[in-house]
This record gives structure tokens, sequence and C-alpha cells, in this order.
């Protein structure tokens, strides 16, 4: 069985002061999550993918609501928890569930479990060096676990969970271990985070984080109108201004103040709004310095903090430098698509065509994750599908992934991880348009890729006489899969 | 940011050369039975010291430390030695030395072929070649025939190790981007002195020159006599002009649904065209993508884009346009285009060094570079990714590793691709030390196409400012045009730069 913490451990530590109240929270407030999920396999996407066990932590919140890591119930087929002190497995759906920022909510079918519960509190931000104590079922044992660490530092970090978003982490130093994940980290009686990922013990020793308050708040907000929406974001890039003649020759003065956009990714929510060499002065009121740095609750942290704390159909409102001229710019905010390619996705299904023994595929994140991308050509594109905007072009790269040898395509390899260009003349932007231009009828199906100097050509008549085999010799139980 | 020196040639070559670097190698004791002072191959032989030094393309103002290499020459016709281009690479300083003798000789590089792997020497007094005899060159020699490689022990005796041709074929050679004939030999070689240029014999006559040994399957790769023919008979005319190439790819036409749609008969044959490069002579000739080649002066051509060669049997047609012919020479090339069929006639003439964008290698002359107020600006080229390690397709700025492999996408009147390739730390660069190496759009409105264009576009500051535009992160720098002015000697004192540009014309700089 394993236990869940995404490619790292946590861990926490009991202060003796705070000892007597240990047990009471194991028992009222603490919850055993065990679940059965399905990783599904995207080098053979008609399987059904590897089934395994896992165990994490949760805790009892308002509203007869348990709060977990996103990454505890991800995949899950089946999901139970458990109580300290009851023998009843209980079963528990998700709620809501928060892939960015690795949060979920669950509740448990039979309310019946919360009777004797307590729901914990939330407090802010803990000092740095304060003591903190982590809770949770981590390997080593059965039965709960409290471990004691103080706060390392506030941070700004990669949410492994998801691989593609960042938000504000507190760092502990208490030893981390598989199970921890989705632990209550407790302070005073008081949730300061929740326990969710660290390094294993041969990358730094007792390097333990959780999540902090604003992100888990920020997630109850969001999902109390029914549903979750995805962070936002400006989606621009920008440069420290330190360099004298830069400043000078954008019209600023030597007060260290303003930040120049370098680059504004078009689709994001600043596209058309904010354009590259404007200098920000100022975001929703806070001045920003030349290093990018904002004053908010006392401390300096990064401009994109502001934009953390908003949601989809906030503004914000920008004070900007351009081409001399002072500017003020309201930014309405929205879920930035397409910058989920990069984005580890679950609970989603495979998609792709098989199609004369050849695999179609759309080029994501979760490809990649399973699939050596040796093609340089198709590695490049997708490391500069947002750099270089080239999703304008095409929304969705879809290539032939793998070829089920087979007479009829025994001259393709060397189109094998080439994007397809167009299938008889029509553009392919999504794998959809794979699956309708296979079927159409035709005497023969032209395949370009993008950047080879022959086209694939496959003769209907081979190909319909080769289906069977193809399917029955590798065992393909479905031609294709379009919904994720 | 750049890690360790490689090497070119050094780079592809496997065994011997690689494992052993020549000035270090001690003398392996003689065989008496194989070895004879008085093998009449002896007064052909000339020993060559190369000290070379490769430029630095990360420091672009910098030679690395020089390393001396040791091979084998054979006296040709002309009182000249032929060795190979890889033994005198970069070479600060060349001497040549009797086997018998101590007596040593400065030489001058005649004539150097990176293409072919060929060099021809000149020592500085003739006299120095007194009494040696030029070898003759055997024409070409057959699969399965028997040969020798010559090798020198230290005391001047001549060691042969037979050999057998096991194939003749086009093969890579170090260069990059160009394929030429090549004998396979299978051969039990041993490492001794002077190795990195062996000559190979048939009889008393010179095969060719040894190229690659992989000391594991002891097997070798030999520039052959055609090529070497080939060499002298150009070398021997002015002006001298490389090797011809057409400058196109193809596909094989075996798939029988790709032939279907080709509309080839059963039985036709040939090759489909993938790309013809912009400014090539196949360009020039009008042939096109899509074109199926059938046949090449007088050969049909298989549907691998081999042909029948009298002695040789199948090999790539490659070989009708680089060797068979000479620069000047029209190959008549009978194409399958819209199901008809027409002859083009391909004129052989060498690749024009203009249109390439990015170099393969760069060799025997300074990296060009400029440098503005601390930003350093290169000419993308093969040789600067190399400095980025063994493994610099990873390791190197993705977009420039994208641009050099992807070069012949894109247009036309690209020019070079001008890229920031570091930042030097100085009051003019106070916030720019981050930047990583990217490619340069504009400077002050002008396009970049070539560091010249950076020369010209600084004379003309906007408003006191130097507005450099990148292709990427942070998009565009500034500079103040009188502190840039003020800078360039500062720069030159504190990082040590001979110069604050070099913009030699790679034409004109290394004609010997």
């Amino acid at each position: 069985m394993r236990q869940l913490l995404p490619a790292l451990l946590f861990l926490f530590l009991l202060p003796d002061g705070l000892r007597a109240a240990s047990p009471e929270l194991i028992r009222q407030s603490l919850v055993r999550i065990q679940t059965v999920s399905q990783d599904p396999d995207y080098v053979t996407p008609w399987n059904t993918g590897t089934i395994g066990q896992g165990i994490g932590a949760g805790f009892v919140i308002s509203g007869n609501r348990i709060l977990t890591n996103a990454h505890v119930v991800s995949n899950a087929r089946k999901i139970w928890i458990t109580r300290e002190g009851d023998p009843n497995r209980y079963v528990a759906k998700i709620l809501h569930i928060a892939h960015d920022s690795d949060l979920a909510v669950l509740r448990p079918l039979n309310t019946e479990f919360f009777k004797g519960m307590r729901a914990l509190e939330f407090n802010g931000l803990p000092e740095i060096e304060s003591t903190v104590m982590v809770y949770g079922y981590p390997i080593g044992g059965d039965r709960a676990s409290v471990t004691r660490g103080i706060v390392s530092r506030v941070d700004f970090q990669e949410y492994s969970h998801s691989g593609a978003d960042s938000h504000l982490v507190i760092q502990i130093d208490a030893a981390i271990n598989p199970g921890n994940s989705g632990g209550p980290v407790v302070q005073d009686g008081k949730v300061v985070g929740v326990a969710f990922q660290g390094y294993s013990g041969d990358v730094a020793q007792n390097t333990g984080y959780m999540i902090p308050t604003p992100v888990i708040k920020r997630f109850l907000k969001d999902i109390e109108d029914g549903h979750y929406d995805h962070y936002v974001d400006l989606a621009i890039t920008t440069f420290p201004l330190y360099n004298p003649a830069a400043r000078h020759a954008l019209g600023l003065p030597d007060d260290g103040q303003g930040v120049m956009v370098s680059s504004v990714y078009g689709g994001g929510s600043s596209d058309g709004i904010v354009k590259p060499r404007d200098v920000i002065l100022s975001i929703d009121g806070h001045a920003v310095a030349s290093d990018g740095s904002v004053q908010m609750e006392g401390s300096n942290v990064e401009l994109a903090e502001i934009i953390e704390r908003k949601f989809k159909g906030d503004t914000a409102k920008l004070e900007v430098i351009r081409d001399g001229k002072p500017l003020t710019l309201s930014v309405p905010l929205t879920s930035p698509f397409p910058f989920n390619i990069y984005a580890n996705a679950y609970d989603v299904k495979p998609r792709y065509v098989v199609f004369a023994g050849l695999i179609f595929q759309p080029l994501d994140q979760n490809f990649v994750t399973d699939n050596q991308l040796g093609n340089s050509r198709t590695s490049y594109t997708f490391t500069h599908f947002l750099q270089d905007a080239l999703y304008k072009d095409r929304p969705e790269l879809v290539i032939l992934s793998r070829i089920l040898s087979d007479p009829v395509n025994a001259y393709a390899a060397e189109f094998q991880q080439a994007m397809v260009d167009t299938i008889n003349g029509r553009k392919i932007n999504t794998l959809d348009d794979v699956a309708q231009a296979f079927a159409e009828p035709a005497k023969t199906y032209v395949i370009e890729f993008v950047g080879a100097g022959r086209p694939l050509v496959l003769e209907a008549k081979a190909v319909a006489a080769a289906r069977a085999r193809i399917l029955s010799r590798y065992g393909v139980g479905r031609e294709s899969n379009l919904k994720p | 940011m750049i890690a360790r020196r490689t090497f070119l040639f050094l780079a592809l070559a496997v065994g011997l050369s690689n494992r052993l670097p020549a000035e270090s190698a001690p003398a392996v004791a003689a065989d008496p039975a194989k070895v004879a002072a008085s093998l009449p191959m002896a007064d052909s032989l000339v020993r060559v010291n190369s000290t070379d030094q490769p430029y630095n393309f990360d420091k672009p103002w910098s030679k690395r430390p020089p390393f001396t290499r040791r091979g084998i020459g054979v006296v040709i016709d002309g009182g000249k030695i032929l060795v190979s281009a890889e033994l005198i690479a970069n070479h600060s300083y060349v001497e040549l030395e009797r086997p018998a003798s101590s007596g040593k000789m400065g030489a001058d590089v005649e004539r150097v072929d990176y293409d072919s792997n060929l060099a021809i020497l000149q020592p500085q007094d003739p006299a120095f070649l007194a009494g040696t005899r030029p070898i003759k060159l055997a024409a070409s020699v057959p699969v399965g025939a028997k040969v020798n490689v010559v090798q020198l022990e230290s005391n001047g005796a001549v060691a042969l190790t037979p050999g057998v041709v096991t194939t003749v074929t086009v093969s890579g050679y170090p260069a990059d981007g160009i394929a030429l004939l090549a004998y396979k030999l299978s051969t039990p070689l041993q490492y001794r002195d002077n190795s990195f240029t062996m000559p190979v014999l048939s009889g008393d006559k010179l095969a060719g020159l040894l190229m690659r040994y992989d000391t594991r399957s002891q097997s070798a790769e030999v520039v052959p006599g055609p090529v070497i023919q080939n060499f002298l008979t150009r070398a021997a005319r002015q002006p001298y002009v490389d090797f011809p190439r057409a400058g196109i790819s193809f596909s094989p036409t075996r798939d029988p649904q790709f032939r279907h749609y080709l509309g080839l008969a059963p039985g036709q044959s040939g090759v489909y065209l993938v790309s013809v490069a912009h400014g090539s002579a196949a360009e020039k000739a009008g042939l096109k993508k899509g074109d199926v080649i059938l046949r090449v002066g007088d050969s049909d051509i298989d549907e691998d884009g081999n042909y029948l060669h009298p002695e040789y049997g199948k090999i790539p047609f490659s070989y009708l346009i680089s060797t068979a012919g000479l620069p000047g020479d029209k190959l008549p090339i009978r194409v399958l285009r819209g199901g008809k069929e027409t002859t083009i006639d391909l004129p052989l003439e060498p690749r024009d060094p203009a249109s390439v964008v990015s170099e393969s290698a760069i060799l025997d002359r300074a990296p060009r570079y400029y440098v503005l107020g601390g930003l350093v600006f290169q000419e993308l080229s093969r040789s600067y990714l190399r400095e980025w390690g063994a493994d610099w397709r990873s390791n190197a700025p993705a977009r420039l590793v994208y641009l050099d492999e992807f070069q012949d996408e894109l247009p036309p009147d690209q020019g070079k691709i001008v890229f920031l390739s570091q930042v030097l730390p100085a009051d003019t660069t106070l916030g720019y030390e981050d930047v990583d190496p990217t490619v340069v759009e504009k400077i002050n409105d002008r396009p970049i196409h070539r560091l010249e264009d950076i020369a010209e576009a600084v004379q003309h500051p906007l408003k006191g400012f130097h507005k450099v535009e990148l292709e990427s992160d942070p998009g565009v720098l500034y500079l103040n045009a009188d502190d840039v002015e003020k800078s360039s000697q500062d720069l030159r004192d504190s990082y040590g730069l001979p110069a604050i540009q070099n913009l030699d014309d790679p034409a004109t700089k290394f004609a010997p």
C-alpha cells in the first residue's frame, strides 16, 4: 500500500506545552483517508492503467467537510475515510478539487461520521522560528502520528502535483514521510497549513513544505459559489529595472520604483491591455519596486502574490508608464488558457486515435511524463508552445506517437513522434480533426507531418484489410477515445 | 556557463586518436617480423608534428592552450606532403621530421580541405625532401583487396599492419553535412607513435589515409584514392574550388503505397526530393521538392538512392555529384515531375559559403564578435554550440540549437543569426548580468542580420541611447551611448580583451 505524498515527505513537531491537546485533536478532527486509484496509461492508451492504493490524511473543517490534498484523492476510484476509535470505514466523495493548489474537500456519504468530531479553525501565517505540529498517518505504523518542527521560511514555490503552478509555501524542518499528505499543521490549536510535499532524504534533510492558510482560504472562498475556478494570472513576465540607462530611456527617475513588462502572453488576461515595455509602477495601489516586489501586510512579496489572492472575474488595476506617459490599466483576470498544457492532469482518460496501426495522441504534460520525446522538432515545439505563442496557429499538437507494426505501416517509422500537419488537405488543430479526417471516405489518406519532407500515404483498401488484424494482434480494445 | 573543450573532429572520431593523446604515448616495442627500415615506402614517409590551438568560442577573443598531434605524411609529386586535415586543424606551427634522421623543418599549409579531411603541406626548404620518393596513388581498390596500414616506430622503422577492404561505400566524413566515398577496413591496429594520420598502402601505392579507427571492432575507415585524386586535381587548379554539392535531401521510395501515390510504374525506381537548399546548385538548376530523381548521368537510381558502380557495387548517387566529376561539369538529372519525365542539367559547384546561416565548423580563423558596452554579440555557429560540452544539444540554449538544426527552413535572406552570447558585468550593463543568450532582432530600430549591421547601427543612437531588441525576455536592453563609448577601454583593461570587436570577413581570412 502506498502512502501518499508527492515526491516529497511531510512531518511535524510537538512542543511540550501542547502535548495535552494532541490526543484530543487526533480523536476529534484527524481523518485517515484510504484510496484505490487508477493511473491512466499514455503509452498504451486503450489499456485501463495501473490500480494502486494509498493512504493520506485529512481533517474536519466547517460545514461537515474534510480538507485534504488534491493528490491524495486524484485518480481515485474509491475513497474511504476512518476516524480514530471508530472501526467503521466510511465511503467519501470529492466535493471540490483544485489541482493547481493541491487541495480538495471531501464529504462522507454518511454524515454520522461527524458525530463527536470537531471542525478545526484556521490561523494566519505562523512566525519564522515558531513551533508547529504535523498530524497524519505516515509510514512506520498504522496509528495516527504527531511530529514537531519549526517554521523555517516562507517562500513562493512550485506545487509538484500540477507541476505548473507556483504559490506561497511554508517550509518546516520536521522530517517528512509519505502518508503525512493532507494532514493539518497546527499551532496553538489552530491550523496554519496542510502538509503536502517535501524532499526524499537523499536530496535534502528535514525539508518539508505545507500549504499556508492564505492559499487554503482562497480555495475555500473560491468554492463558496459551488464550483472551483482556476487561479488567475496576469500572464506577463517582467524584468527588473536597475539599469540607469534603461530607466532614463523609459523616462523614469532614479527612485528604485517600477518594473518593465518583458512579455505578454497571447490569450492571457493581459493580452491586448498590457504591452511589452510598459513599466508597472503600482498594482492595486501597492507600489512596485524596481525588482518587481511589492509591500503587502508588512512583508516584501512578489508582484504575483497580489494576483494570487484574486478570483476569476476580479480585475487588477495597474499604473504604468507607456512611451513616457502615465496610464491606468484595468485587467480583468481570467483562467489561463493554454497554460495548462504543462500541468499534470488528473481524473482524465488518455485521448487517442488508432488508424492503420498508427497511434495519434495530443501532446500534453501527461503524455510527456509517460513517453520520452526523442524528436527534436516536436520537443522544441512543446517546450516553446507558450513562449513562441505557437498555440495561436494550432491549439493542440497531435503527434504520431507510436506504430503498431504491420505491413500497412511498414514505412512509417520515420514519422514517429512527428506532429501532424494535414490529413487529405484538412489542417489538424485538435485530435478530433484527426478522427474526422479518417472518418471521411477516401481512396487514399495523405498525411503531411510538420517538417517532414514527404507525406505518409495510406490506401484505404490496405487500411481496411489491416484493421481487424492489428486490433486483435495488439489487443487494442477501442480504436479511439476522444473524451478526456 | 560553458563546459569543457570539444574539438570537432576529435569528438567524432573513435578509437586510437581519441583514446590516447599523441604526444604522451610511449612507443610500442617493434616487432622485428613486421619492421623493415629498408622497405621501399620508407622513402615516401615524413613525420608531421602539428601544434594546434583551437579558438575559444565562449571567449571569442582568445585561443585555447596549444597541444601537439603527430602523424605520418606521405610525399607526393611536386615536393609536397599529403596529410589528413584533422592533423593540422587550427595549427599554430607545423613541423616535419624525416623518420630516420634528426633533421626537422617547418612547413606551410598549402591547401586544406576539411570536407575530405585532406591537406597538402610544403616544407619551408624544398631541400628537406631530397632523397625522398613521391608515392603513386592507387586509383581504386576493390572489396576484398589486401592493404597495409603504415606506422612508424620511434626509431623510424616502418611497421605494417595488414588489413582487408570489407566495404566501399559513401559515408559521413568528420565535417558535418558531407558524405564521400570511404573504404572500410578490418585491421588489427596497435597504437604506435605518430598515429594521427596513417597512410594505407595497396602494394607500393597509396590506397588512402586512415580517418577513423575503432579498437573494439578493429575496423577502420579510410579516405580513399578517388577522393584524394579529386582533391589533388582541384588543388592544382586556380582558383581552388571545394567539393561540389547539390544541396538536396531525399527520401527512399520503397513504400508501395507511396510509389502508387507518386505514379511510379512497376520497375521504375528513384528517390523523392524532400528539400532543395536555398542558393544551392540544385535550386539554380530548377530541381524542386517533390521531384523524383530517376537517373543521374548514365546511371539508374534505385529506390534507396544507390546506383551500380562498376567496381564498388551499389553506392549512393551523391558520389556522382561530389567525386566522380569536377566543379564546372554538368550532370544531367532525369526526374519525374507531375507524371512527366524531364531532364535537368545540374551544374557541379560547391556550396556558396554566404548561403550558410550557421557554420558547422569554424577552423583556422578567429570567431567574429562585437562587444557593445559589455554586451557580447556573436554569429551563431555549431562551433559555438559545441562549447556547451558533449551534451550541447540539450545543454545549449534550446532556441539556438533549434535555429542551427533547422537553418535550412529560414528565409533565404536570413543572413546570419546574431545573438547576445554573454554579458560582461560593467557599469553599462548593470542589471543585465542574468540575461540568457538570445537572438538579437534590431539595434536602434535597424534589423541585424550580421555583425557588421551592429557596427553600422551603433552609429545611429536613438536620443542618446542604444536600443537593443531581443527575440525573447527581456525583449529590450538600453545602453547609454556616451557611456558605451567611454566603457570600451575599461572593458578591454578589466577583461583583457585584445580588441572590442573582430569583424574579419571569413572569405578573406584564410586563403593559403
